[in-house]
């Protein structure tokens, strides 16, 4: 899951009727949503500067006065003049049937009049802000393959008689990754690699997962066509990477991260097969 | 067989049935949350007539549950006061005049958000808004127009105006010394409800401080030279439509009044002297027995603040007074026509409540301001149960009704201890700057949404009763030139009115301001020079600062 879709709700002009703002600003926090609220009497430009300086993928306008017309379609226009057209504006409010019309054609997504449901607007952004047209081009390429999944050990020795003993699974490769200050030892489960991971120095990333948890579940590693492209693409997608570039992991393979704060606490790995690799048998 | 015998009886008789046919809900509940029991008995009514003494008495009689009046509709009905207003001073009073032929008997006015929030016509924040919700009003010349040949002596006229109150009532005193009326002819309302402005509406100008401060400026002036105006209603029908319960909506604007009282002894008014012209603004909503004890509850729980608090003497000091408004809120876009009928159910509970005045909501106001055929079947509907019903024959016809009673006094009570809280908060202007009423009211709103969504709550039409492919009624277009026509108007008024007498009037103004003297006078005289909406209230927001409120 990416991190939570950022929605600005908006007030513009001077109508102070906020109950409506203020309910689905509460409804959308707790369909997963980030929402921030400008609060009242917002000028169109002041919450396109507010929407861009806090990088929101939506903004849900509302009015109640009357003034939708005049007000709603300024801040698609301000958008544009920005550069910023792939947010998503939304309004909502006492409209009736024909201006909802005239400001669909003046490029607002959609207008939610009094009587919406909640999970209907929810459901709207997530089906229509930027995250979901990235575009073929920007697809991450998954090889629909889980290329490994890493478990850190205070000693390899220790926790191997598991793997190959109890579960009767078989080493195929073994490495020191010198700049990760890394020993690994792969076993084979099926399709799947696991790879054990000890630390070699103190000041080992590893050795610092170790000392905090005792070891455990380290990261998964899903195999992609091209991890440069797989990780602009997360990121695009409104993901934090720890690696901005690939870099080569074991088995002479490029790798990279995207930080675990994104994915629910798992730290995730791209990688790529090279004419590098080492191949396990 | 004794009473409590047969009712014991009864009870296990009717729950044997229930457990083989089982009730529409396990619980029922009022909106405000109060359980609602099978049956109510005389055991949760009114007990004996020394009960009835202390809690009802008689219409007319403290504590006035049954009504400020001994005869209530039996000697005049209630004022029937449409709110009007859109686009220009011209096209309202053309409003207004439609709704006097009508056999409306009040006028209640509708500004637009410029106007409401001390902007004039011209200024940059009024694109898009002139007009919209209400008139626009940005000089005496407006006013003028909106109020020709309207008699001010016979004719009670009541304005939705809050921050800017003062400049507004201005107005309007300098049109009927011009009309040659005598300002203790005049008769109206000003809502001057600050309070709930913080709360609930968002049209607020300044600080709270100096807005108290003229509030009571406002009081005082009146009650020396405008005996008949009511200076302040004090407003729990926005609160409500933010979205609060009906307890919330008692507790909340009494607190409010309280607060108002406080500090117009603060000022030096003795009580009496302010207190008989205040007034009250509830909203009448859907559920209908529980409105009814509302506004029943609202009269003995003020009688009983105004005296044992404030030590009123005054009977009027202690009876309130309040108008109602049938709930916006309530109103669906869907099948409009449907809204026909819940302001009708909506408006007999205000009536059974005993409201002194009442407006009516139209159909189409999910969609639009009203149009003039809609606000014709709206005031045709108090009409009818003004005249055709029998409703007002008699005085307080609830009373008695074991249930009313048993939900009078819950009500009262659940009030009574938000009341007791937000005096523990330090007053209601404390609480409000605590963000306590906002949160409640907002906890409230979000509940009632979910209810409706998980449909514990059906709207017909909404979450139930809908029909594929409605057709929109003709609807009310205010039009969009009416911006540039009142810039240009404005352009000519400052052009030719005296420039010496305008910036005397305004830096005058702007030291009583500074000062302790009551600044109505120096509104007056601005007023008189052609001083613009805007350029007076920005005077006062140079003097007392811009109210911005933190976010919750």
């Amino acid at each position: 899951m990416a991190q939570p879709i950022r929605v600005l709700v908006a007030k513009p002009g001077l109508d102070g009727h906020d109950r409506g703002a203020l309910v689905i600003a509460q409804g959308l926090r707790d369909e997963g949503f980030e929402v921030i609220y400008t609060g009242l009497r917002q000028t169109p430009l002041q919450i396109v500067a507010t929407a861009i300086q806090e990088d929101v993928a939506c903004i849900g306008l509302s009015s109640l006065s009357g003034a939708h017309m005049e007000l709603f379609p300024e801040v698609v226009r301000l958008l544009r003049e920005r550069q910023a057209e792939d947010i998503l504006v939304i309004g909502g409010g006492v409209v009736p049937d024909e201006d909802r019309k005239a400001l669909l054609e003046q490029g607002i997504a959609e207008v939610f009049t009094p009587g919406t449901k909640i999970q209907e607007v929810a459901e709207f952004i997530r089906s229509h802000v930027r995250f979901d047209s990235l575009g073929e081009d920007t697809e991450v390429g998954l090889t629909n393959k889980v290329d490994h999944v890493a478990i850190a050990v205070p000693r390899i020795a220790d926790a191997l008689p598991f793997y190959t003993q109890v579960l009767k699974l078989s080493v195929v490769h073994e490495e020191v990754i010198h700049d990760q200050q890394v020993k690994a030892v792969f076993v084979k489960a099926g399709d799947v690699h696991i790879e054990l991971l000890e630390p070699t120095a103190e000041s080992s990333p590893i050795a610092k997962f170790v000392q905090q948890k005792g070891g455990g579940l380290h990261h998964i590693a899903y195999e992609v066509k091209d991890a440069a492209d797989a990780l602009a693409a997360a990121e695009q997608a409104g993901f934090r990477l720890i690696d901005k570039k690939p870099r080569f992991g074991g088995r002479g393979k490029l790798i990279g991260f995207v930080h675990p704060k994104d994915t629910n606490g798992v730290l995730v790995e791209f990688c790529q097969l090279t004419t590098e690799e080492v191949h396990a048998p | 067989m004794g009473f409590d015998e047969a009712m014991n009886s009864w009870s296990e008789r009717t729950d044997e049935r229930v457990r083989k046919r089982p009730e529409r809900k396990n619980e029922f509940y009022t909106h405000s949350g109060i359980p609602i029991r099978r049956v109510y008995t005389p055991q949760d009514g009114i007990k004996s007539q020394e009960e009835y003494l202390e809690k009802l008495g008689f219409p007319g009689d403290y504590p006035y549950t049954r009504g400020g009046q001994p005869t209530m509709y039996r000697g005049r009905l209630w004022t029937m006061r449409q709110y009007a207003g859109f686009g220009s001073a011209k096209e309202t009073n053309k409003r207004f005049r439609y709704l006097l032929e009508q056999g409306q008997t009040g006028l209640s006015t509708a500004f637009d958000l410029p106007t409401q929030i001390g902007y004039d016509a011209s200024h940059d924040f009024a694109k898009g808004e002139v007009g919209k919700v209400g008139v626009s009003i940005s000089s005496l010349l407006d006013m003028e127009t909106l109020l020709h040949e309207i008699p001010l002596d016979k004719v009670s006229t009541s304005m939705t105006i809050n921050a800017p109150a003062a400049v507004l009532l201005a107005m309007y005193l300098v049109v009927a010394e011009r009309q040659g009326v005598s300002w203790d002819e005049v008769s109206g309302t000003i809502q001057n409800d600050i309070l709930k402005e913080y709360v609930a509406r968002g049209t607020y100008i300044f600080p709270p401080k100096p807005s108290m401060r003229l509030i009571t400026d406002i009081f005082q002036f009146c009650a020396e030279n405008v005996p008949k105006w009511n200076t302040i209603s004090i407003s729990g029908y926005h609160i409500r439509e933010a979205g609060s319960t009906a307890v919330q909506e008692l507790a909340f604007t009494l607190s409010n009044a309280i607060a108002y009282v406080e500090a117009a002894i603060d000022a030096g008014l003795p009580v009496d002297s302010f207190a008989p012209r205040l007034s009250f603004f509830f909203n009448a909503h859907n559920n209908f027995f529980e409105e009814i004890a509302k506004f029943r509850a609202a009269r003995r729980m003020w009688a009983k603040i105004m005296k044992e608090r404030f030590g009123a003497v005054h009977p009027k000091s202690m009876q309130l007074r309040f108008h109602t408004q049938t709930a916006g809120s309530t109103l669906t876009a869907q099948q409009p026509d449907n809204n026909i009928v819940r302001v009708a159910v909506q408006a007999l509970s205000a009536v059974l409540g005993g409201t002194q005045s009442l407006h009516t909501n139209s159909r189409d106001e999910a969609l639009a301001l009203p149009t003039e055929q809609s606000a014709r079947i709206a005031l045709r509907t108090q009409q009818i149960l003004a005249y055709e019903n029998g409703i007002s024959e008699t005085v307080d016809p609830m009373a008695g009704s074991y249930y009313v009673e048993s939900l009078t006094d819950e009500l009262e009570r659940r009030a009574a201890s938000y009341i007791d809280y937000i005096d523990e908060l330090g007053g209601a202007v404390s609480a409000i700057e605590q963000g306590y009423m906002q949160k409640e009211i907002h906890r409230a709103a979000y509940e009632t949404q979910r209810s409706i969504e998980n449909r514990d709550e059906i709207v017909v039409g909404v979450n139930d009763f809908r029909i594929q492919d409605e057709v929109q009624p003709d609807l009310l277009k205010v039009d969009p030139r009416l911006s540039e026509e009142q810039k240009a108007q404005l352009n000519e008024l400052r052009a030719t009115r005296s420039q010496d007498q305008w910036q005397r009037s305004l830096d005058e103004l702007r030291e009583a301001a500074k000062g302790t003297k009551n600044v109505m006078p120096y509104i007056l005289n601005a007023v008189r020079a052609y001083a613009t909406t805007g350029e007076i209230c920005d005077v006062l927001r140079d003097v007392f600062g811009e109210y911005t409120p933190p976010l919750y």
